[in-house]
């Protein structure tokens, strides 16, 4: 019953948030939307007893990825002139007829072939019995310190190549590039 | 309700959200965004089947190595975005053009 409700409530945020975020205008509410959505998927790993993967999910997620882009949006929002205060006024927010079109299309040709997979597996798995949820944080440690320990090291050079990129790319230049 | 089916859809939903994202906006911000959305739906994936098919928890990893990656990828497309926009003072798409002609 809870498990339903938390579920429930899950997607409807994910759904929501997700289309929010097509929608909306305003690319600091887009920001918060995609948290929203970010906090649904969370809770539907805690959903199906991934409990490990939904604390990183929040911790990484509501604490890094959002926060950085919200920085980013202030960054490039530019102070007092309106043209590029989110990037807004030049493109008139969600592109023209022309970008929905190709979206739309793109949409349709996607859906067409996933529904197909995707119908299939409704009609094997549709009688699933839920097993019982267990811890898994000591079963991941294991295996993510024995089976998976190159990537887990290759993983952590990416990181630090990934921070060392991000601060060359974007420190102030003293030079003057026209 | 909790089923394979469920959670494949509401992961189909949110890979085509991300997708309309990337080709609907002109903002490279909003377009992070979208890649954002789309790893989400992928890792999503990972876990519903390690539930519903097999119990071993390789996906479990798989999905932590794909946050891992999501973040590395937010912080130098984000570096990215701004040193363009402290070049061209704009985050348009349209404005990267220089290797087009």
């Amino acid at each position: 019953m809870f498990t339903n409700t938390l579920f429930l409530l899950s997607a409807v945020l994910t759904l929501g948030g997700a289309a929010a975020v097509v929608y909306t205008k305003n690319l600091m509410h887009s920001c918060v939307y995609l948290l929203a959505s970010l906090f649904g998927v969370a809770g539907l790993y805690a959903c199906i007893g991934a409990d490990f993967l939904a604390a990183t999910q929040l911790v990484v997620y509501a604490g890094g990825v959002v926060i950085l882009m919200l920085f980013a949006v202030m960054l490039t929002g530019g102070s007092g002139n309106n043209i590029n205060r989110y990037g807004l006024e030049k493109i008139t927010a969600m592109g023209n007829t022309k970008t929905f079109f190709m979206a739309g299309l793109t949409a349709v040709v996607t859906s067409l072939v996933i529904l197909k997979i995707l119908a299939s597996v409704f009609k094997s798995h549709s009688a699933t019995v839920l097993t019982a949820n267990e811890a898994t944080v000591d079963k991941l440690g294991t295996l993510l310190a024995t089976d998976h320990i190159l990537a887990f090291e290759i993983s952590s050079v990416l990181l630090l190549g990934a921070l060392v990129g991000a601060a060359v790319i974007s420190r102030p230049r003293k030079e003057k590039h026209d | 309700m909790i089923s394979l089916g469920s959670y494949l859809a509401i992961s189909f939903a949110l890979f085509i959200s991300g997708i309309i994202v990337m080709i609907a906006r002109k903002n490279i911000i909003a377009m992070l965004l979208g890649i954002e959305l789309i790893l989400n739906a992928s890792a999503l994936n990972f876990v519903a089947y390690t539930k519903f098919s097999n119990n071993n928890l390789d996906g479990h990893i798989m999905s932590l190595f794909i946050i891992v990656i999501a973040a590395a990828e937010a912080a130098v497309g984000l570096g990215i975005v701004i040193r363009f926009f402290q070049l061209r003072e704009s985050i348009h798409i349209d404005d990267a053009a220089t290797l087009q002609n």
